[in-house]
């Protein structure tokens, strides 16, 4: 019964909206938004507490999915990185070069040092390398499996040389 | 499927075809999808531009572009400060790491915090962080020798 009342009233709403010899559909919208069916999901499934599939257990690594998870980890290391260094400089004491003469001062061997600044500078490097090529997949570009894997590896050999060449700086 | 495709061009002529119309009542939006698959250049499956439904605003995709041009900015910054140091230079590498930073963990959380209060907490503490590394930076360029002197030093070790 109610079927039949909505659809005269749809048909009315069709010969009224007639332009042309083309109806504009007014869909009245009887779905949920897509915020509304993604809290639903979580809800539910947060309280069915259902196991999760093996995932990153059993699936075979790729060069993708490694410079993928490198990315994410050079971020959260460089980030946590610069919020230690602000941190530092409202917490402790002295001044930046006060602390540079102390670290002069335990007179490292050139071989630390040089590898403390590789260290530094290479996931730098990476990060912003790897950044560019996360850019240009945003851009819509470079989606083919070859060029996924020619970027990557062209990331990893800029980021060597790169951190090399700032390490000798 | 193809009736379906000619009942929406016969509708106008007022004509009931009942069975048809109630998949458009019940989910209007799953049967637009079922259409376009079809191909239908003859439907008169004119899509209502989003905003006629009740879709929310606007500001996740411009979010999204807000941090691919940050980001770009922050690439530019990196050799800049090279060229040119400064305490102009100190205070906009402050701002652009920090909130890069901001919106890179927070993308993280994002992937894989679950659950409203959990969110929340983490979205508390991201934000606690991020602003005590902003005043932080700002701290050591007033009162320290600035972050491009910084690296400066550190590196003629």
């Amino acid at each position: 019964m109610a079927l039949i009342l909505r659809t005269a009233t749809r048909q009315g709403l069709c010969s009224a909206r007639t332009h042309f010899g083309v109806v504009y559909r007014l869909a009245v919208p009887m779905g949920t938004t897509a915020k509304d069916e993604m809290t639903k999901y979580w809800a539910k499934n947060a309280q069915l507490n259902r196991p999760l599939s093996p995932h990153i257990s059993i699936y075979r690594w790729s060069v993708p999915m490694m410079m993928s998870i490198t990315h994410r980890g050079t971020g959260i290391a460089l980030s946590g990185g610069v919020s230690a260094f602000a941190l530092s400089a409202l917490l402790l004491p002295g001044s930046f070069p006060d602390y540079l003469d102390l670290l002069h001062g335990l007179a490292f061997g050139p071989a630390l040092i040089t590898a403390s600044k590789f260290a530094l500078s290479f996931p730098l490097a990476y990060h912003a390398f790897n950044g560019i090529r996360h850019l240009t997949w945003d851009a819509g570009k470079g989606f083919k499996v070859s060029q996924i894997h020619g970027s990557g590896y062209a990331v990893i050999a800029l980021s060597l040389l790169t951190s090399v060449g700032l390490t000798a700086l | 499927m193809a009736s379906l495709v000619r009942v929406s061009s016969v509708c106008h002529r007022g004509v009931k075809p009942l069975f048809f119309r109630s998949a458009y009542l019940i989910r209007p939006l799953a049967a637009h999808k079922k259409d376009q698959d079809h191909s239908s250049v003859f439907t008169a499956q004119i899509h209502a531009s989003p905003s006629h439904y009740a879709v929310g605003s606007k500001s996740a995709s411009q979010h999204w572009t807000a941090e691919r041009a940050l980001s770009l900015g922050l690439l530019s910054l990196g050799p800049l400060a090279y060229f040119y140091p400064g305490t102009v230079m100190d205070y906009s590498l402050a701002a652009a790491l920090t909130l890069h930073a901001h919106w890179g963990l927070g993308q993280v959380m994002t992937d894989y915090v679950k659950g409203d209060s959990k969110i929340k907490m983490s979205r508390a503490g991201l934000f606690l962080l991020s602003s005590v590394t902003f005043a932080g930076l700002c701290y050591f360029n007033y009162h320290d020798v600035g972050i491009c002197k910084a690296v400066a030093l550190l590196w003629s070790k």
